[in-house]
């Protein structure tokens, strides 16, 4: 049976579309989304990562996923330069933006796990897909124009894989580059293919926060292929780009 | 810290050979330049045969003379120095097979990033816009508000 449903979690609208599977599979995927939320959420003063920043908790103490989690920022961090950081000055601890791909990556898994084999999960924009939506055909991930809302600059056909993007649409809104605290410049929208939206989420993420720097930086990651739109509306994509010809 | 190696060894993988390739100083300063350089004038040679092969598959429009090609099946691992950097130490292996490149690792490569390695492998074209007919959008739709006014939303039978 198809199950289709939208939930707002982290802050972000998440649509699950599956194709075979039942609502109390999507219900456990929507239920762990819940979970990440309440356990890594820097806005919860319960959640585990409020307890280790207010010093509650030594980095012995914490859970395997945090830890992990952890990790995966410290990670781009220093692959960085500290452009992409968990620890922004002022705010405290903040891993949200791995925790986010990190978590629905997961979710993505739990349906897999329970037996579904053909669905398309995406939080504010950011995808993972298995299996194909009809026989033959992998699914359409369209990726937003970055001027104009209602039309897509690219479109990937995706079977079993993840696609996240970063991007600037409305003025006054800013990434703050780590190194320099200042909004970041250069890169109107990054999209990032890979086959775990950790780290297609985080890559995206982290290149945008390097600015011009963080395409030649993304192209280089591994098992990511890129599709980056620069100010000047130039566009640079990886020759392993699942383009999608309509 | 681990992953930053085969992350370089790909990128060392794609530019070797036009490291190798490209003539004249513009690589001066360019510090994982002396990272491939081999270590011995047979070194060289083999290279230098690879290069025929290489060249295309990275920049796809330098022409290239083929006059080097020699049907050598042999199978030859070969490590270059190790170069220290103010970006930390560099050493790749290369593997060949005959006259080909059949792999390339660094044996040791600087965490440093980002690198300025992976511009040959992207493509550049112009910003297109498409109303095609899709399953999903991938974008940065960070609000309920922005959400409500998305495609993503129409998909989702949402507005």
């Amino acid at each position: 049976m198809p199950v289709r449903r939208v939930e707002h979690i982290m802050g972000l609208p998440i649509s699950v579309d599956l194709r075979d599977g039942d609502a109390a599979l999507a219900e456990r995927a929507f239920a762990w989304l819940r979970e990440a939320d309440d356990r890594f959420s820097p806005f919860k003063p319960d959640s585990e990562v409020s307890r280790l920043d207010r010093g509650e908790l030594t980095r012995e103490e914490l859970t395997p996923d945090l830890v992990e989690v952890l990790s995966l920022c410290d990670w781009y961090e220093e692959s960085t330069g500290g452009a992409f950081t968990a620890h922004v000055p002022g705010r405290g601890l903040d891993p949200c933006a791995v925790v986010k791909g990190w978590a629905v990556q997961r979710a993505a898994d739990i349906l897999r796990e329970g037996g579904a084999s053909a669905f398309c999960v995406n939080a504010g924009g950011d995808v993972v897909t298995a299996g194909e939506p009809e026989p033959g055909k992998p699914w359409r991930v369209g990726v937003r124009h970055p001027d104009i809302a209602d039309q897509v600059c690219v479109v990937l056909g995706v079977r079993d894989g993840a696609v996240a993007t970063s991007a600037l649409y409305e003025r006054g809104q800013h990434i703050l580059d780590g190194r320099t605290g200042q909004p970041v410049t250069g890169i109107l929208s990054i999209t990032v293919f890979s086959d775990d939206l950790a780290i297609a989420d985080t890559t995206a993420t982290a290149a945008f926060a390097l600015g011009r720097d963080g395409i030649e930086w993304a192209a280089a990651q591994e098992d990511c292929e890129v599709f980056i739109v620069d100010e000047d509306r130039r566009v640079y994509s990886s020759p392993g780009l699942p383009v999608h010809i309509c | 810290m681990k992953r930053a190696i085969p992350v370089l060894a790909l990128s060392v993988a794609g530019l070797v050979p036009v490291w190798l390739y490209s003539p004249g100083p513009a690589h001066e300063g360019e510090i994982n330049e002396a990272a491939a350089a081999p270590e011995t004038q047979q070194q060289t040679q083999n290279q230098a045969q690879n290069q025929p092969q290489a060249a295309p598959k990275t920049t796809g429009s330098t022409p290239v003379p083929q006059q080097q090609q020699q049907q050598q099946a042999q199978t030859r691992t070969v490590s270059g120095r190790a170069v220290n950097t103010s970006e930390g130490t560099v050493q790749v292996q290369v593997t060949f097979q005959g006259a080909k490149i059949t792999d390339v690792k660094a044996l040791r490569a600087p965490n440093s990033n980002p690198t300025r390695m992976a511009l040959p492998l992207l493509r550049e074209s112009a910003l297109k816009a498409q109303s095609a007919d899709i399953d999903t959008v991938s974008g940065a739709t960070a609000t309920s508000e922005g959400y409500k006014q998305s495609l993503q939303a129409a998909i989702d039978g949402a507005r």
